[in-house]
């Protein structure tokens, strides 16, 4: 497959050759992207594939070893700290493992970001805006709440409403759904078609998790030891020919790793009780 | 051999220079944070977990090495008819070196472990990364708050520890060791001067600032898991443990040298 390469220009986000080293190994090889405005995009790929690292890359959270990142045409990658908090009050992310402010309540980590970038003089306001994006995740009411004692699906959803509470203009997802229940799952995947609709926001979610990816992806990009192995809607990925995104979106393992597991070891051999070690 | 030598040395040199560079922010940070009321109940909060509640365990400090001193002193003085003035001893060393280092060794071990673990634990379920995503420097937001009530609780607990400490010297010598009191008092305060109470005192602004800046760093640079944040606090105290005792030598020898230059003038003075 060839592809044109990518302009700074051709969408909100783009990454340009990006490439990420880590002591000697690499994670991204070369990644040249262009995220649509407005659209859903779902990276997914295999653990390890570097999937989370490409998002970080997307918020400037990790800087590229080589490449260039934009966001709305200019680069972000190389700006410093005071810089970047300006362009990150229009993204919003939603962390894996939610990572809500544990000493904080919910009411309290939702406030986080507007009282660390405005003087907040008018607290009614302020309320009414916690207020307004907990109903949106359906979880209004909670306000005094301690992160330790909701559970995983309810974190996830105070999460998104903080990711939202400045009205972005991107949401990052990583993993959105990786770890909850296939119900509490699939009222993650709604609420993230919801957003979109309702913030008019571009999304981007990182995710193994195939269901979801169809359900809410416009557009779906799979990476695979770095690289870029396929790019297009549903259908495309559906009938992909690479063997390595047929194996994925089943759940196959592949020909390769049954004969490593078979060369494990064999049943005489690894059948040890504990009375063989006396 | 060599090889694994070099990989040391880069590696030596790259932590400190990581290091050097989360010194200086933070303490940059911090200066800058002094003039800004938003921050001033964060602040307040640190101030409160790292001095407050470190009292009762300081002030422990202080007392029992001023009790062990008092007993430990007392017979190769008296031999020489001289336990009249072990006052001069117990409190020039509680004030100038044992009250200062060692209450910086307790606060290293309680507030720098806490701090490591605290922020270690935020690292590993990336909660530092989500300060950080939403605009905020996590220097500024978790770091700054933290140095900046350590260094300046920490001479402030030191003063606890050295009174305590003089206390508990001047218990055990006087009701214990029947020691004449008027003897002890005048003694003590003809041997102990400004400059030995000052110089103590000194020292906690650069203890206090070096405990948090260590534990700070090694919370912010942990590994994943339990083992992680377990290893960083190892790190911490031990870090911390050894750059009191570094920094005590090195005070010790420059104030000294500024010590005796004004020697000579002390009495115009």
């Amino acid at each position: 497959m060839t592809r044109k390469s990518v302009q700074s220009d051709d969408g909100i986000l783009v990454t340009r050759h990006l490439t990420k080293r880590y002591n000697g190994g690499v994670v991204l090889d070369n990644i040249s992207l262009a995220i649509e405005e407005g659209k859903t995009t779902v990276i997914i790929g295999p653990s390890g594939c570097g999937k989370t690292v490409f998002m970080k890359h997307l918020i400037a959270l990790e800087r590229p070893t080589a490449g260039k990142v934009f966001f709305q045409g200019k680069r972000i990658d190389d700006l410093d700290e005071q810089q970047l908090a300006k362009i990150r009050t229009k993204y919003g992310f939603c962390f894996q493992m939610s990572a809500l402010f544990d000493s904080l309540t919910v009411y309290e980590n939702i406030t986080f970001p507007a009282r660390q970038h405005y003087r907040i003089t008018n607290d009614k306001a302020l309320d009414e805006m916690v207020k307004q994006k907990l109903a949106l995740v359906g979880m209004d009411g909670f306000q005094n709440y301690y992160p330790a004692s909701l559970s995983g699906g309810q974190k996830k959803r105070v999460a998104l409403a903080r990711a939202i509470a400045l009205n972005p203009e991107i949401i990052l997802y990583d993993e959105p759904t990786t770890g909850l229940d296939p119900i509490t799952s699939d009222v993650i995947n709604e609420l993230v078609m919801k957003l979109k609709e309702e913030m008019q926001a571009t999304s981007v979610v990182v995710t193994h998790d195939m269901k979801s990816a169809y359900k809410v992806g416009d557009r779906i990009v799979m990476l695979h030891n770095g690289r870029i192995i396929a790019d297009g809607d549903a259908e495309f990925i559906r009938h992909h020919p690479h063997d390595v995104v047929q194996q994925f979106i089943h759940g196959r393992v592949g020909e390769a790793e049954l004969a490593a597991l078979r060369l494990g070891g064999t049943r005489f051999e690894t059948q040890f009780t504990p009375e063989d070690f006396k | 051999m060599i090889e694994q030598l070099g990989q040391n040395v880069i590696k030596t040199i790259g932590n400190t220079g990581r290091f050097s560079r989360f010194a200086w922010a933070a303490h940059g940070t911090m200066a800058r944070t002094l003039f800004k009321p938003k921050t001033y109940p964060r602040i307040l909060t640190q101030m409160y977990a790292i001095g407050v509640l470190s009292v009762p365990v300081v002030m422990a400090t202080g007392a029992f090495v001023g009790m062990i001193l008092a007993l430990q002193s007392y017979d190769q003085l008296a031999h020489m008819g001289l336990e009249e003035r072990m006052g001069v001893l117990i409190n020039k060393a509680v004030i100038r070196e044992l009250g200062p280092v060692l209450a910086a060794i307790m606060l290293a071990g309680r507030v720098g472990g806490a701090l490591t673990a605290e922020l270690g634990t935020m690292n590993v379920t990336e909660q530092i990364s989500a300060v950080e995503s939403m605009g905020t420097d996590p220097i500024r937001y978790l770091v700054a708050p933290r140095v900046l009530a350590c260094l300046l609780l920490t001479p402030l607990l030191i003063i606890y520890a050295d009174l305590v400490g003089i206390l508990g010297g001047f218990v055990v010598s006087v009701f214990q060791l029947k020691i004449n009191a008027g003897a002890y008092w005048s003694y003590s305060a003809s041997g102990v001067e400004m400059w030995d109470i000052t110089t103590g005192i000194l020292k906690g602004f650069f203890f206090g600032g070096a405990i948090a800046t260590i534990s700070c760093y090694k919370g912010f640079n942990c590994r994943e898991g339990a083992q992680g944040v377990g290893e960083a606090c190892t790190e911490a105290f031990v870090g911390s443990f050894m750059m009191i005792l570094v920094l005590n030598y090195i005070f010790t020898v420059v104030f000294d040298a500024i010590y005796k230059s004004f020697w000579t003038v002390k009495p115009l003075l």
